[in-house]
């Protein structure tokens, strides 16, 4: 009898640390635990008894990379418990804010976090000094990306600019224009983005996800719409915790998201692309034609391929919003004179996957009880799925191979541990 | 936030030094970064700006970018005894470990410095602070023992600043404890 484990304690290039342990007993994968997430409950405990104007500031400190997201799924939770809606002007602002962060995300994993598996570098740096050339074209992906964030978000980082009902300033065309030759370079690096990846050698597997992503009437999703999967479900935020519950695994502290009933679900952008290619802009179906990129992606390592287009789109989508701009007469919806008790519900699609945001305020609006469910918290066993079948079909790989493919495996989907705990530390136990 | 990338000196040699606090203000001592340039800002009286970096480590590149004096201030977790202050003057060795595990996500503060490296986008003068955290899980709030060893790194910043003349070249030491 043989049991072997492995123990990851250092996962290197996902966002911040986990920890990844395994146990095979007698050829047979027992146990598959990854500690990449912690939920955010010290936030929703902070956020009690605060104003609900606090939210999206708040929220948003939870990540240093997707900020803008935490800001769009609080925003619409509180839009919702007030009773107001944000169109026109605005809510194309808010998209284009989303994109800077979508461009930002997807240029940082694609070339900095993600290609060096594809290339056989341990990491960035080494990638460079032979490539220096991809390394600086996502670096520029990057800092464009920024830029819109800093134009729209007031910085870059956890941008301020934003608030219930829209933004506390709206720039003026001019400010737009300004970015625009930036956004058309974008544009272009994006789809050489696109056909350099298409280009990578990938493993050949293929999974079977049910996926969950936003949908909406007549747009790619960003920062509202419904929830779809492809297995039928069509609901509208409100009905989250309805359809979906976070449970203890019988090895772990930690919780995992599942559908009601169900198993396991995966979101980020393969289900976006998977569930809503038809509303991609022209040059990213264009692009996702141009190099072969099949309609359903179920194979996790051309994930990389989808963020690639996904890239495409952002710059695509940013250079329509900034064309078509005329700046609204307000920059927000005020909110209502009176509030009262009442509970609202956000979701928007952050680079990695959808966030959930509930808020249950009292008729001061204040905040008496918050729920926030992040997209890698969503697609945590999902990804304990994947590394149960690839280590079961893996198990005459040494330990430091089998390591090595559970850390890319985990890379496919862009966990976001930063939001969670910085320090990640495999542990692969063999009896 | 940066203030625009290579603004003039007013004493007119070139841009002037630019300070950047590296963290995240909901887990605790990795915000010392922020906290430091909170504190180091008004004190500046136009000698250098400050930016703030919340995100990953390679939002560095574009901050420092037309710079030739910078300093970063990190959270840093070797397993020092916490407020332990690491000063390091980059040069052409490699960052040493106690800056491999500071807090920016991802992408170390050591990486940082080898991809700029690579690509020869590294500052003239690059000078890390660390301070060895104490917590860094979710919560807001420096620990009590972390706070003077903020304060002490400001003082340093601004001799720094004033011209003092250190020994660029010299190698990271543990200068004072909490």
């Amino acid at each position: 009898m043989t049991e072997r484990t492995i123990a990851v304690n250092y996962l290197a290039r996902v966002e911040g640390e986990g920890a990844l342990r395994v146990r095979i007993h007698d050829r047979t994968v027992e146990e598959v635990e990854l500690k990449i997430f912690e939920p955010p409950r010290f936030f929703e405990a902070f956020l009690r008894g605060r104003s609900y104007r606090e939210a999206p500031d708040i929220t948003a400190r939870i990540c240093g990379i997707c900020p803008v997201a935490y800001q769009m799924s609080s925003c619409n939770a509180m839009e919702q418990a007030l009773g107001i809606s944000v169109t026109g002007a605005v809510r194309e602002l808010r998209r284009l804010l989303y994109c800077g962060e979508w461009i930002e995300s997807h240029a940082l994993h694609i070339y900095l976090l993600h290609a060096p598996d594809f290339l056989g570098y341990p990491d960035a740096i080494a990638l460079a000094k032979d490539h220096p050339e991809a390394v600086k074209q996502g670096l520029a992906l990057k800092k464009v990306g920024n830029a819109l964030m800093t134009l729209l978000g007031g910085r870059e980082i956890h941008p301020v600019n934003v608030r219930i009902g829209g933004f506390y300033r709206c720039p003026s065309r001019e400010e737009l224009e300004a970015i625009r030759p930036d956004l058309v370079h974008a544009l272009e690096l994006a789809e050489t983005t696109a056909r350099f990846v298409a280009g990578l050698t990938f493993p050949k597997i293929e999974e079977d996800y049910e996926f969950v992503s936003l949908r909406h009437p007549d747009e790619y999703p960003l920062a509202d719409g419904e929830i779809v999967s492809n297995r039928g479900l069509r609901i509208p935020p409100s009905k989250y915790d309805e359809t979906f519950e976070e449970i203890h695994a019988p090895y772990s502290n930690a919780l995992q998201s599942v559908r009601k009933g169900g198993g396991s679900y995966l979101t980020g952008p393969m289900a976006r692309y998977a569930l809503n290619r038809d509303r991609l802009s022209a040059r990213a179906r264009k692009i996702a034609e141009e190099v072969g990129l099949e309609p359903i992606v179920t194979n996790p390592y051309r994930s990389i391929i989808v963020r690639a287009v996904e890239t495409v789109f952002a710059c695509e989508e940013a250079l329509r919003i900034i064309d078509a701009y005329r700046p609204p007469a307000a920059p927000f919806v005020p909110p209502p004179d009176r509030l009262g008790p009442a509970t609202g519900y956000g979701v928007s699609e952050a680079p990695r996957g959808i966030l959930y945001h509930r808020y249950r305020l009292d008729a001061q609006g204040l905040i008496q009880d918050a729920k926030i469910v992040a997209p890698t918290s969503q697609n945590q066993k999902r990804i304990e799925d994947d590394l149960r079948s690839l280590v079961t079909r893996s198990l005459d790989l040494d330990e430091a191979a089998l390591t090595n493919m559970c850390e890319r495996a985990i890379r496919n989907y862009d966990p976001c541990i930063s939001c969670a705990t910085h320090f990640l530390d495999l542990d692969l136990v063999r009896d | 936030m940066a203030a625009g990338a290579g603004t003039p000196s007013p004493h007119g040699a070139g841009p002037r030094p630019l300070v950047i606090g590296l963290g995240s203000r909901g887990r605790h001592d990795d915000a010392l970064g922020l906290d430091a340039v909170d504190r180091l800002e008004p004190r500046l009286q136009g000698a250098g700006e400050v930016a703030r970096c919340s995100s990953e480590g390679t939002e560095l590149l574009d901050l420092w970018d037309g710079r030739p004096r910078v300093v970063v201030v990190d959270a840093v977790r070797s397993g020092a005894v916490p407020g332990t202050i690491f000063r390091l003057a980059v040069d052409d060795l490699p960052v040493p470990p106690p800056f491999r595990s500071s807090s920016t996500h991802g992408i170390s503060i050591a990486d940082v410095v080898a991809l700029a490296r690579s690509l020869d986008r590294l500052p003239r003068t690059l000078v890390i602070y660390g301070i060895e955290g104490e917590r860094f899980e979710p919560g807001i709030g420096l620990s009590a023992r972390i706070s003077p060893a903020v304060d002490r790194v400001v003082e340093e910043i601004l001799e720094e600043i004033a011209g003092d003349s250190r020994d660029d070249a010299r190698s990271p030491e543990a200068r004072s404890h909490a």
